[in-house]
């Protein structure tokens, strides 16, 4: 296909359903999900109601079945909004991802047609209290017992863990393998033996609950098994291969809102006898902020079309995750700055986007880990 | 039963305009339309509600308008009716009300419909004269600012609300007919995300206007039509007065002193 910056009439209007959702369902209940870390139920069951969930889904099993460009499109729009309450839709996602990928039609029939046909949340359990970047030294144990497994550990920093009907959970039959001893599971809430440990009180994202999932002798059956024995590692990645991406989408919508502020006040607030934005100090730094943003949003494009066309794209999903919510991070801060005092102050809607897009450099493989990727990546192409 | 909703793509309401430079018409440069013309939406929403309550067999979006009313369609598409029209006219094109209305008439003749609905005016020119003339150009009964309808099929009979000075009249009158709506029973409702990928394989078919003008002359061969003489947009507000002051008191102070010495009104 050629290259081509038109959004389809398509694209268009799952981005005006996005926009409407966002401004008439999300942003009336962003800063007070934010002041009380609220988990606004409602809103994320409209956006099932909608359509607006589980976007990943194959529609023949109740999603949506969106190629991840539509799904990075919906994600900006949502993320103007309020960070926190689209990384609770995208957990979906993220959680549902393994058995999109390595699910039997069996399992997909059984598991995801029915979560997909009512509004419910899911939550992806990779991290562990000990580490998450190393993500082969997990420690939660998978024990082989006839036809069973059975489960033990924890696992923390855990999306949507206190309202999710639903897990897909990583664990080791072997530590001394690392990666190749990992397995993945599907783990329904009512298993015997899993309960939420304490929830997070968290700097940013405060609409998006994350808990600690404890595990104690939790029996899962052999049907509940994501691929084979030791591919759970190789899922987990090839997952946050395909999530990556959207969190670029994220930072960018966080990014935009702090950007559509600050450039709104720049042109209001009067220093010197006119608008601040006529000084060119401050004009200067909307132009910087809108470089960033404009090349932020067209990295993660890429990557999604790349992913689309059927390429793989570690490299370039890593460069538009790092990019993105590096970005995201200066551009608020220069929004806080433009702000002055009141960017400062809680009743105003600037610092919130701050401590939202912090968040975006440190899930989904910290930053660090995904210039090690885009090094090793790029570095192959020189022997 | 077949129902057929008439809608029109217009500027959004948050958009700034400008006159054009023909003083005929707004600057369409860098406008963002939309279908979001809350009579129109009410009456699609009301349209659906018909064929899911009485079980009507279709329902038609169409529009006259430029190549980008095309949204318009695809939207009410979205929201779950069956098939559009697209009455396509140029960009630039100046329709009045009347016009529109021949042209609708036109195109509607030729279509099975029961009830032809239309928002009881649009959002930008707010004419409010279409729904009347379709009713006058087809021959049929037209019904203006319902608020709530309930079509019986055995006779024939739409029973139908609508606000009157001071209350309600309960009324009610045969159909095929013509309802202009004010408002619907319930709110608009938002295409869902699988419905905006559905309405793709809808058709939509598209009129040129040599077609639909041809079809308007079979039904009424003369063609009355207004013009716009020039186009002006309100003079911005003048007036408003700043008050100075130290503390609330000398404020309050000013204030009841302008309103009563000035402005008159207490
Ligand atoms: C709000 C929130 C929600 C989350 N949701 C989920 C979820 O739903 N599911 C889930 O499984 N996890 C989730 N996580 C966990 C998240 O993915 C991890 O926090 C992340 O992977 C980093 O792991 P860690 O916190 O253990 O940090 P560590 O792995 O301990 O890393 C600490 C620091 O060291 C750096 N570092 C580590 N190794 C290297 C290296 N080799 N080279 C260079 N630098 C390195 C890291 O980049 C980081 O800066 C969530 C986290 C948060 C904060």
């Amino acid at each position: 296909m050629p290259i081509s910056f038109d959004l389809t009439q398509d694209q268009k209007e799952l981005q005006t359903l996005a926009a409407k959702f966002a401004r008439e369902e999300m942003a009336p209940r962003a800063a007070e999900a934010d002041k009380k870390g609220h988990f606004p139920e409602e809103v994320y069951r409209k956006a099932w109601e909608l359509g607006l969930m589980n976007l990943n889904v194959a529609t023949e099993y109740g999603g949506a079945g969106l190629p991840l460009l539509e799904q990075c499109i919906i994600t900006e729009e949502l993320a103007a909004a309020c960070g926190g309450m689209t990384t609770s839709i995208l957990a979906n996602c993220l959680a549902l991802q393994p058995i999109n990928l390595a699910g039997t039609p069996e399992q997909k029939e059984r598991v995801l047609r029915p979560f997909c046909g009512k509004y419910g949340l899911a939550s992806f359990g990779l991290t562990e209290p000990s580490g998450g970047t190393d993500a082969a030294a997990l420690k939660t144990r998978a024990e082989k017992k006839g036809d069973h497994y059975v489960l033990n550990g924890q696992k923390c920093f855990i999306t949507n863990a206190p309202q999710a009907s639903l897990y897909t959970i990583f664990a080791t039959l072997d530590p001394a393998k690392r990666d190749k001893g990992i397995t993945a599971f599907i783990v329904p809430r009512d298993s015997p033996g899993l309960s939420i440990g304490k929830e997070e009180d968290k700097m940013g994202q405060r609409a998006s609950s994350t808990a600690t999932v404890l595990l104690e002798d939790v029996e899962v059956s052999k049907e509940n098994l994501l691929g084979k024995e030791g591919e759970g590692f190789r899922i987990a990645m090839q997952t946050l291969d395909s999530t990556r991406t959207p969190i670029g989408a994220l930072a960018v919508g966080i990014a935009r809102a702090a950007l559509e502020q600050a450039a709104k006040y720049s042109l209001q607030r009067t220093s010197f006898g006119k608008p601040i934005a006529q000084h060119q100090a401050v004009a200067a730094k909307i132009a910087n902020m809108t470089i960033e943003l404009e090349a932020s949003r067209l990295l993660t494009w890429r990557s999604a079309w790349l992913v689309d066309q059927g390429h793989r794209a570690s490299l370039e999903s890593s460069i538009a995750k790092c990019f993105s919510s590096d970005s995201a991070m200066r551009i608020c801060d220069e929004a806080i700055q433009i702000f002055g005092g009141y960017g400062y102050m809680r009743d105003y809607p600037v610092e919130k986007y701050l401590r939202d897009a912090k968040l975006c450099q440190i899930y989904e493989g910290a930053n660090e880990i995904q210039r090690q990727v885009i090094a090793r990546e790029f570095l192959k192409r020189f022997g | 039963m077949d129902v057929i909703v008439c809608v029109k793509h217009v500027p959004d309401a948050e958009t700034r305009l400008r006159a054009s430079s023909s003083g005929k018409w707004i600057d369409t440069d860098g406008v963002k339309f939309t279908v979001n013309n809350t009579y129109d939406e009410a009456a699609a929403e009301e349209a659906l509600r018909l064929k899911e309550k009485c079980g009507a067999r279709s329902v038609r979006v169409i529009t006259v308008g430029p190549a980008r009313a095309e949204e318009a369609l695809r939207y009410v598409l979205s929201m779950g009716a069956d098939e559009a029209t697209h009455i396509e006219v140029p960009a630039d094109a100046l329709l009045d009300p009347l016009t529109v209305a021949r042209l609708l008439a036109g195109v509607i003749k030729t279509l099975p419909h029961d009830i032809v609905m239309v928002g009881k005016q649009a959002a930008d020119d707010e004419a409010g004269v279409v729904g009347s003339a379709l009713g006058a150009l087809l021959g049929l009964p037209s019904y203006a600012f319902v608020t709530q309808l309930d079509p019986d099929a055995a006779s024939k009979t739409l029973k139908m609300h609508r606000y009157v000075e001071g209350g309600e009249e309960h009324f009610h009158g045969p159909f095929p007919a013509v309802v202009s709506l004010l408002k619907g029973a319930a709110d608009p409702r938002t295409p869902t995300l699988p419905n905006i990928l559905k309405a793709r394989k809808k058709p939509l078919t598209k009129v040129p206007l040599a077609d639909a003008e041809a079809k308007a002359r079979a039904l009424s061969p003369t063609a009355a039509a207004g013009s716009v003489r020039s186009f002006l947009l309100p003079p911005p507000k003048t007036g408003a007065k700043m008050i100075e002051f130290q503390t609330p008191e000398e404020a309050a102070e000013k204030l009841v002193r302008l309103l009563r010495e000035e402005a008159k009104v207490l």
